[in-house]
């Protein structure tokens, strides 16, 4: 009953509300800035119109450009990891190959020669993670699997010397010249040979020696 | 040439470069947005700056209007809603604490058929039911505006606020509940006031 009187209440005040407002109208001179904003505007958007399609069209030309640029990039760099990337492994200065013995310690032993590069020059870095591997990758391979001493000075020189490069060659020595350079020999083993890689320098001497197993 | 021609073609007319028909289309409809704008904004400011924006972006988009979608009339008010809604924002933000605006609309007017106390009790219900209002969270406010201050159907109110009619009528009920717990105070104030005044005028 109250609910219903307080509900009667508040209709009559919200139209009681509405008819107070009822005769409120915007300003007169509203009317007079919008008919000057229409003679204004019937110049300006049919300019601004085309300024709007000038600039669609700029737009859609340069994003079809930047599409163009980079199919051709993309294109260019896949050709490019393809290319000749392998031909830059040979290393610089990079001498004829010698198959020259080295200085031996142990006196004159049988040697097989084997071509390694000493230093290796800058590789340009390959994105692609699934290229093909040069087919050196095998000798590569079998070296990471072996276990090499450090080298060995075979001569009283500096160490500057070796920065104009050289070679590595693979030979084959006695065991005996183990004892040589003061590494521990296997005597029960004694009449095998053990591998070995001689650097040589630019002037074909033997320079310094490791012992690989 | 149609002499009462409807808001649709006077809409064609004014995009075609018609400047009567933009003036037809003021004259019939400016006062519903600048209402509508003042009784969701209480600021004569605010109304006549949303009024404005509303019929130069009628100007400018006026080819957006498609009739089959709803009138020109709720399309005018979707549009004045918009502005109204940004402009309580914005004013939200900007308006420092404790001001009094000075363009707060102010409705008691005297009226000449009413004795002068029965006349002020009415202005002061008027004035505590627009504070009411104007109180609502805007959700509310709008659909009271327009339901019950503009006296429109649910159908039309939804067509402006773009949702169901159901949500019209469940915010419509939670408004009215809102404005009773906001008047509650008044209104039994002016359930025993109005016993008095017939009294007064009564004895008078």
């Amino acid at each position: 009953m109250n609910c219903e009187r307080d509900e009667e209440l508040l209709t009559r005040g919200l139209r009681a509300l509405a008819e107070e407002m009822d005769t409120l109208d915007a300003p007169d001179e509203l009317e007079t800035k919008l008919r000057e904003a229409f003679r204004t505007r019937a110049v300006v958007v049919p300019i601004a119109r085309k300024q709007l399609n000038s600039r669609y069209w700029l737009v859609a030309m340069a994003a079809m450009l930047l599409i163009a640029i980079s199919v051709v990039v993309v294109r260019w760099r896949a050709s490019d990891v393809n290319g000749p990337t392998i031909a830059q492994d040979t290393p610089q200065n990079n001498p004829e190959v010698v198959s020259k013995p080295a200085e031996e310690p142990a006196g004159d032993v049988p040697y097989q020669a084997v071509d390694m590069p000493v230093k290796r020059s800058v590789r340009r870095p390959v994105r692609h993670p699934a290229l093909p591997r040069p087919q050196n990758s095998q000798l590569a391979n079998h070296t990471a699997n072996e276990i090499a001493t450090d080298f060995i000075p075979l001569s009283y020189m500096n160490v500057a010397s070796l920065q104009d490069g050289g070679q590595i060659i693979r030979v084959e020595l006695p065991r005996s010249a183990l004892a040589n350079f003061g590494l521990p020999v296997n005597m029960d083993r004694y009449n095998e040979k053990v591998k070995a890689d001689v650097l040589l320098g630019v002037d074909g001497l033997a320079r310094a020696i490791r012992f690989v197993q | 040439m149609d002499l009462n021609p409807n808001d649709s073609e006077l809409l064609r007319s004014m995009l075609a470069g018609d400047e009567e028909a933009l003036a037809l289309l003021y004259r019939r409809r400016q006062g519903s947005i600048y209402r509508f704008a003042l009784q969701m904004s209480g600021s004569k400011t605010i109304a006549e700056d949303v009024t404005q924006e509303v019929f130069l972006f009628l100007m400018r988009e006026g080819h957006v209007f498609d009739p089959a979608r709803g009138s020109v009339s709720a399309f005018l008010l979707g549009v004045a809603r918009n502005h109204v809604l940004r402009r309580l924002r914005v004013e939200q933000l900007l308006a420092p604490l404790g001001d009094d605006s000075d363009d707060d609309v102010q409705l008691l007017h005297p009226s000449t058929d009413l004795c002068p106390l029965e006349d002020l009790t009415r202005a002061e219900t008027i004035e505590s039911v627009r504070k009411a209002v104007l109180s609502l969270p805007s959700k509310y406010r709008e659909v009271v505006v327009l339901c019950e201050l503009q006296d429109m159907s649910y159908e039309e109110t939804a067509e402006i606020l773009g949702c169901a009619i159901g949500t019209v009528r469940s915010r419509l009920h939670r408004a009215r509940a809102l404005l009773l717990a906001k008047l509650r105070p008044a209104t039994e104030a002016e359930g025993e006031g109005s016993a008095t005044v017939k009294s007064a005028r009564c004895f008078a």
